[in-house]
C-alpha cells in the first residue's frame, strides 16, 4: 500500500514539470551544427555545380554508397568549372553510415552531409538518391570557384618575348 | 657477357655488362625514380629525376692499376656532381650512392621543377590513381610549391593528337616517352616535339594525325596524364576498375590483355605483361576493337525459322528440335550427308567438342575450319612440325639471328609480330623481307625482295638452290634428321639459281647473299602470311625443305611463323576441325569434304544438314548463297545475325570472348587461357555450352549399338558371350560442367596438348615489367603484371630428335592470266571493316575506303586514271572499285584491300585471280 503511494507521488511530480520529449513530428528538434544528415550537392554563386566527377567521395567512403560517373562538359553550355562534371552521381542511403569522410575528400567542397535526417523509404530502390535529390537548387550557391578551376578553359599563354 | 660487380648505397650486385644503372639498383632492390626512362626504351636522360652519386676506383695513370688505400681498398674517386643513372652503363667496382642529402635534395628540385608547368588537375585527370608524377611527388617531391599557380604555364585543354588520343600540354612533362616509343619500337616516326622553351609541346607530324597502329600503347607509357586514350576519359576512375584477364581475339598474335570492368562495362582494354607474345603492347585493333561485344546487333535469343520467318525460341526447343532433325538425317542419309563448319574465331574447346560431335555422335567426316571460298588456302600443317620450337622468345633474338619473311604484310595481319620482328633487327640480326608488294616491314628490312606475284615458291626454290649450290647446307642434320635429299637435288634441277632468277626478275647475287644469311645464320625464323598461303602447298613444302637442309628446326629460336587468318585458326587445326585429320594432327580413317566440297554438296542436294559455328561463308562469297539455301537444316551459331544466319532454320545465339572462359592457341603455338569478364548477353550461351547440350541430346538419342548386338544375335545362339560392345556416348559422357572439364579430356586425349592443363598454363616466373604495386621505378606505364600465367607453347614433331623427315617437293604452279587478264591480289587489312570492328567509333577512322590499286605501267596501257570506276570480272563474277593509280604493285597486277565492305569472294577463282578490267561509267 505505501509503495503504491510511492509511485504515484513520482508520476504526480512529473505531473508538473516540463515534459523532456518533445512532440515530433509536430516539432523537430534543432540539431547541432556539425550533425552529419543528408548529403547535399553544393553549387557556386554563379548557379554551376562544385562537383567535377572525380570519384574521390566514392574513393574514400568506407560503405562502398557512392556512385559517379562523370562526363564532359560541353564548352557552350557547361554544367560546372573545368572538363568534367557528374552526369551520374548516386548515393545508397541505406549503406550509407554518415561518417563524413565523402566531406573530407571533396576537393571541390561540393558533397556535404547536411542537417536533413528524415530519411525513410517505402523500398530499397528508393533509398538510392539521384543527383536530382541530392543537388541544390540553383539560388542556393556560394561562393566563387577556386583559381584552379577558373583557369581550366584559359586560352594559353603568348609565348614570351625575347630581345635576342 | 661478362659480369659486374659493383656496390649500390653498400649493397654488392653482379650484373650483366652493358646494364644500366637504375636496372641495376632495381636488382639490388633499389629503386632509382625515373620519368624518361623506359626499361624498352634507348635511356636519354631528359628529366633527371634518377640523378645519383657515382664512383670509380682510381686508376693509377703510370701502372694502369687501381690505387689502394692502407687497408688494401681500392680508392674510389666520387665524380664531382650527380650523374644520371639511366644513361650511365655499370662498370666493375664502381660505387652508387642513392640516398645521401644532396641526392635527395637534386630529387626534390627536380620535381618541383616539372610542376611548375603541370596544373596539378588531378582530381579530374584519368591518369589519377596510377601517376608516375603523382608516385614520385608523394614519395620525393616537395609538400608545397613555391610557384604561384597563375605563372605556370597553360594551353588549351585537351587537343585531339589523333583520332584516338587526346593530348593534354599542360600536364606533359616532355619526357619524350611517347616519341621514342614511335621511333624506336613501332618505327612510325609520326610524334615530334614543336616549339621552344615554354611553347614546348608533342605534336603529331603526319597526315592523317597519329599514323601509327600503336598509338595506344603511347598512353600507356606516358607517366602523367598528358596522352590519354578517349575513350577512357571520362569512363570512370583507375581505382573502379577490376581487370579481367584475357586474349586478344583479333588476331593470330593472342596479345595478353586485360578487360577493365566498371561493373558489367568494358571500360578500356590494357595490355598484359607476357614477354614471349606481347611484352607490354598492344595494338590499336586490340586495344579498341572490342565494342562489337556491346554492339546492340548481338543475338540474344535462339531462333528458328517458322513459316519463312525467324522467331525466337527456347534453347531446350531448339536444341531438342536440332538433336531430333541431324538425328534423322543420320538415320536415313547416313553421316556423309551431315557436315560442319567451325572457324579459327571459337575457342580450343568449342573446337574439340565440335569435331568429337561430329566424328562421334554423328559419324560426319565432314568438318573443316574454312568458309568454302575459292580463295582460301591449304590448311598449314608446317608449323606442327617445323614451327617455332618451343621455348622461342623472339623478343630475346637477335645478333645471330636470319629473319626471312615470306608473303606476309606483318603490321596487317599480326600487328604485334611487327614490333617483335622490328625487335630483332634492332638487336643486330638480319630481317629479309620478301614480297611482291612494299609492306611497312621493308623500312626495317636489311634486305627488300620483290618478286612477281605467283612467284613466291619459285624464289623459295630459288633460295633452295642457292644453298644446295654453294654447298652451305647443314650436313650433319641433312645425313642424320633427312632423306631423299638427291631426289629433291633433282627435282631442284629446272630451279636452279640462274633459272629462276630470270624468270621472276630478282638477280641471282641477291639469292645467294640471302642464301648465304639464311644456312650461316645461328638461328633462322620463317615468317609466312596470307599472301605466301597463296602459292599453296609447294612454298610451303619449300619453306619447310629450306629449314631442314640448314638444319633450323627443332633447336629453340629456329623454325617457321604462320600468320594465319584468325586468332585461333591455329588451335581449329590442332583440335582436327579439318577434314582427314583429328585432334593433334592425328590420321583419321574416313577423308572428310572440305568446306568448297561442302558448299558443292550443299548446292547439288547431297549435304542434307549443315552446322556452321562462327563463320559466314555466305559473306566472304555471296554466290554459296543458292547453295546453302538448298541444304535441308542449316544451322548457324553466331554472335550477330550474319547474312548466312539469315538463311538459316535455327540460329544458335552464342557468347563473345568476353563472356566465357577457354584457351586460344596463337600463331606461336602458344595456349592461353582467357576468363569471363561480364555475363553473358540475353540468353546466349559460350559454344561449348551448346555443342555438349546438343551432344547429350543427340547421345540419348543415338541407340546403344550393344542393344542392337545382343538383339541381332539372339536368334542364333551361339553359346560365346557376345563381343564386348564398344564404349559408347551416353548423355552422362557429354556432361560438361566447365570449360575445366573439357580441357582436363583435351590434355588425356590429344599429345600435343599434354602440356596445356589449366593448372600449368597458369605458371608465370621471372617476368619483366611492375613485380608490385608499389613499385614505381619500373612503372611500365600501365600495362598490367600478367596473374594469369604465360601459357604453353606445344612441342613441334622436329624437336623429337628421333623423326626424320622426307624432302619433298612438289611442283609449283603461278596462275596464268589469259590475254589483257590482270592478276588480282588481295591485301590483308587490319582495320577490314568487318564484324568484330563494329561500334568501334575511334577505329572506323582508320577503315580504308574500297578501291582497286593500279600499277602506273597497267594504267597508262588502259588509260585508267585515278578515280575511274572499273569493273573486275573472272569466271565466277564480277566486282566493280574505283581504281587508285599508285606505285605499289608492279605491272600485270591488281592490288585491292581485304575489307569487308568489297564482297571479293565475288570473283576470286584462287588466292590470285586473273580478271578483265574494263572501265564502267559512274
Amino acid at each position: 500500500m505505501f509503495d503504491l503511494i510511492k509511485g504515484l507521488r513520482t508520476t504526480a511530480k512529473y505531473l508538473f514539470t516540463k515534459p523532456v520529449t518533445i512532440s515530433y513530428p509536430e516539432v523537430k528538434r534543432p540539431v547541432r551544427e556539425r550533425f552529419r544528415g543528408k548529403h547535399e550537392l553544393k553549387r557556386y554563386a554563379d548557379g554551376k555545380e562544385r562537383c567535377i566527377g572525380c570519384s574521390l567521395c566514392a574513393a574514400a567512403c568506407p560503405a562502398d554508397a557512392i556512385y559517379v560517373e562523370p562526363a564532359e562538359n560541353n564548352p557552350q553550355n557547361p554544367v560546372g568549372y573545368g572538363e568534367r562534371y557528374a552526369a551520374k552521381y548516386e548515393i545508397n542511403m541505406i549503406r550509407c553510415i554518415y561518417c563524413g569522410y565523402c566531406e573530407d575528400a571533396c576537393p571541390t567542397n561540393a558533397i556535404v552531409l547536411e542537417h536533413q535526417y528524415e530519411l525513410s523509404f517505402y523500398d530499397r530502390k528508393a533509398a538510392v538518391f539521384t543527383k536530382e535529390i541530392l543537388l541544390q537548387p540553383v539560388d542556393k550557391g556560394w561562393g566563387e570557384p577556386p583559381p584552379i578551376l577558373q583557369n581550366l578553359n584559359r586560352p594559353p599563354n603568348p609565348p614570351a618575348q625575347m630581345e635576342l | 657477357m661478362p659480369d659486374i660487380t659493383l656496390t649500390i648505397d653498400g649493397v654488392a650486385v653482379t650484373v650483366p655488362q652493358g646494364t644500366g644503372l637504375v636496372e641495376a639498383a632495381r636488382e639490388a632492390g633499389i629503386e632509382i625514380p625515373v620519368f624518361c626512362h623506359h626499361p624498352k626504351l634507348v635511356p636519354v636522360g631528359m628529366c633527371r629525376m634518377c640523378l645519383v652519386e657515382i664512383g670509380t676506383p682510381k686508376i693509377d695513370p703510370a701502372t694502369k692499376q687501381p690505387v689502394l688505400d692502407e687497408n688494401g681498398k681500392p680508392v674510389i674517386a666520387m665524380q664531382p656532381n650527380l650523374q644520371v643513372a639511366c644513361t650511365n652503363p655499370v662498370s666493375n667496382g664502381m660505387v652508387v650512392k642513392t640516398n645521401t642529402a644532396e641526392v635527395e635534395f637534386a630529387r626534390k628540385g627536380v620535381l618541383e621543377f616539372l610542376l611548375t608547368s603541370h596544373p596539378l588537375d588531378c582530381p579530374v585527370c584519368i591518369k589519377g590513381g596510377e601517376c608516375p608524377l603523382q608516385n614520385l611527388t608523394m614519395g620525393y617531391g616537395p609538400s608545397v610549391s613555391r610557384f604561384d599557380y597563375d605563372d605556370k604555364v597553360h594551353f588549351e585543354k585537351p587537343i585531339p593528337l589523333g583520332p584516338l588520343i587526346d593530348l593534354d600540354r599542360e600536364r606533359c612533362i616532355l619526357c619524350s616517352r611517347c616519341v621514342r616509343f614511335e621511333d624506336e619500337i613501332a618505327g612510325d616516326s609520326v610524334l615530334g616535339f614543336a616549339n621552344r622553351g615554354r611553347a614546348w609541346m608533342i605534336q603529331s607530324k603526319s597526315n592523317p594525325p597519329f599514323n601509327s597502329k600503336f598509338s595506344g600503347n603511347t598512353v600507356d607509357i606516358c607517366p602523367v596524364g598528358a596522352l590519354m586514350n578517349g575513350e577512357f576519359r571520362y569512363a570512370g576512375r583507375v581505382w573502379e576498375i577490376k581487370p579481367v584477364p584475357t586474349v586478344c581475339p583479333h588476331c593470330p598474335v593472342g596479345c595478353n590483355m586485360t578487360l577493365d570492368m566498371r561493373y558489367r562495362d568494358i571500360k578500356r582494354v590494357q595490355p598484359r605483361s607476357n614477354e614471349w607474345v606481347n611484352e607490354i603492347w598492344l595494338c590499336d585493333r586490340g586495344r579498341w576493337g572490342f565494342h562489337f561485344v556491346t554492339s546492340d546487333k548481338r543475338l540474344t535469343k535462339p531462333l528458328v525459322r517458322r513459316g519463312g520467318e525467324l522467331v525466337e525460341t527456347t534453347w531446350q526447343e531448339a536444341l531438342e528440335d536440332i538433336a531430333q532433325r541431324l538425328h534423322g538425317v543420320v538415320q536415313n542419309f547416313g553421316g556423309n550427308a551431315v557436315g560442319g563448319l567451325a572457324g579459327g574465331r571459337l575457342a580450343n574447346e568449342d573446337l574439340y567438342l565440335f569435331q568429337k560431335l561430329f566424328r562421334e555422335l554423328l559419324q560426319s567426316p565432314n568438318i573443316d575450319s574454312r568458309n568454302g571460298t575459292l580463295d582460301e588456302p591449304e590448311h598449314d600443317d608446317l608449323a606442327y612440325a617445323f614451327g617455332l620450337a618451343s621455348g622461342t622468345d623472339l623478343g630475346q633474338l637477335g645478333k645471330g639471328t636470319t629473319v626471312l619473311v615470306v608473303g606476309a604484310d606483318p603490321e596487317e595481319e599480326a600487328p604485334v609480330h611487327l614490333l617483335r620482328l622490328r625487335g630483332i633487327k634492332r638487336r643486330g640480326g638480319e630481317l629479309i623481307v620478301a614480297n611482291g608488294r612494299p609492306t611497312k616491314l621493308d623500312a626495317s628490312a636489311t634486305r627488300t625482295v620483290r618478286y612477281q606475284y605467283g612467284h613466291e615458291a619459285h624464289f623459295v626454290l630459288g633460295l633452295l638452290s642457292a644453298v644446295l649450290e654453294g654447298g652451305s647446307e647443314n650436313k650433319e642434320f641433312v645425313r642424320s634428321r633427312t632423306k631423299n635429299l638427291d631426289a629433291l637435288r633433282t627435282a631442284l634441277r629446272p630451279f636452279g639459281v640462274a633459272a629462276v632468277a630470270e624468270q621472276i626478275g630478282v638477280a641471282a647475287d641477291v639469292f645467294q647473299a640471302v642464301a648465304q644469311s639464311v644456312a650461316g645464320a645461328e638461328n633462322l625464323v620463317i615468317v609466312y602470311g596470307r599472301e605466301a598461303f597463296a602459292a599453296g602447298t609447294p612454298l610451303l613444302q619449300a619453306l619447310g625443305n629450306l629449314a631442314l637442309i640448314t638444319g633450323h628446326v627443332g633447336r629453340p629460336g629456329n623454325g617457321v611463323l604462320p600468320i594465319m587468318r584468325y586468332n585461333n585458326s591455329r588451335g581449329a587445326l590442332d583440335m582436327g576441325v579439318r577434314p582427314g585429320k583429328g585432334p593433334g594432327y592425328t590420321n583419321v580413317v574416313k577423308e572428310g569434304l572440305t568446306a568448297q566440297q561442302m558448299v558443292q554438296a550443299a548446292g547439288n542436294g547431297k549435304l542434307q544438314a549443315l552446322y556452321i559455328a562462327g563463320l559466314d561463308p555466305v559473306a566472304a562469297n555471296p554466290a554459296s548463297r543458292a547453295a546453302l539455301e538448298k541444304v535441308g537444316l542449316l544451322i548457324v551459331q553466331d554472335l550477330f545475325l550474319t547474312p548466312t544466319a539469315q538463311i538459316a532454320d535455327y540460329v544458335l545465339p552464342a557468347s563473345s570472348f568476353a563472356e566465357r572462359d577457354g584457351t586460344y592457341t596463337n600463331a606461336e603455338r602458344r595456349v592461353q587461357r582467357f576468363r569471363a569478364a561480364r555475363n553473358n548477353l540475353g540468353d546466349s550461351r559460350p559454344d561449348w555450352q551448346i555443342f555438349a547440350g546438343l551432344g547429350r541430346a543427340l547421345a540419348a538419342m543415338v541407340r546403344q549399338p550393344a542393344l542392337d548386338t545382343v538383339a541381332a544375335s539372339a536368334g542364333k545362339p551361339t553359346g560365346k558371350r557376345p563381343a564386348p560392345a564398344q564404349p559408347v556416348a551416353t548423355a552422362r559422357t557429354w556432361l560438361y560442367r566447365s570449360t575445366d572439364d573439357i580441357n582436363a579430356e583435351i590434355v588425356q586425349q590429344v599429345a600435343i596438348y599434354k602440356g596445356a592443363s589449366y593448372a600449368q598454363l597458369k605458371s608465370s616466373h621471372g617476368t619483366w615489367g611492375r613485380q608490385a604495386a608499389d613499385d614505381p621505378v619500373f612503372y611500365d606505364g600501365t600495362s598490367y603484371t600478367n596473374t594469369e600465367g604465360f601459357g604453353v607453347q606445344w612441342p613441334t614433331l622436329a624437336e623429337q630428335t628421333n623423326v626424320v623427315f622426307d624432302l619433298v617437293f612438289s611442283q609449283p604452279t603461278t596462275p596464268q592470266p589469259r590475254n589483257g587478264e590482270l592478276l588480282l591480289v588481295a591485301a590483308p587489312r587490319l582495320y577490314d571493316g568487318g564484324t568484330l570492328m563494329q561500334n568501334a567509333e575511334g577505329l572506323s577512322f582508320w577503315v580504308a575506303q574500297p578501291y582497286v590499286g593500279v600499277a602506273k605501267a597497267d594504267a597508262e596501257r588502259l588509260g585508267i586514271a585515278s578515280g575511274d570506276r572499273l569493273r573486275l570480272s573472272s569466271a565466277q563474277g564480277n566486282v566493280e572499285l574505283y581504281a587508285k593509280v599508285d606505285g605499289l604493285v608492279g605491272p600485270g597486277t591488281l592490288l585491292v584491300p581485304d575489307l569487308a565492305e568489297i564482297p571479293l569472294g565475288q570473283v576470286q577463282t584462287g588466292v590470285l585471280t586473273p580478271v578483265r578490267v574494263e572501265k564502267v561509267e559512274g
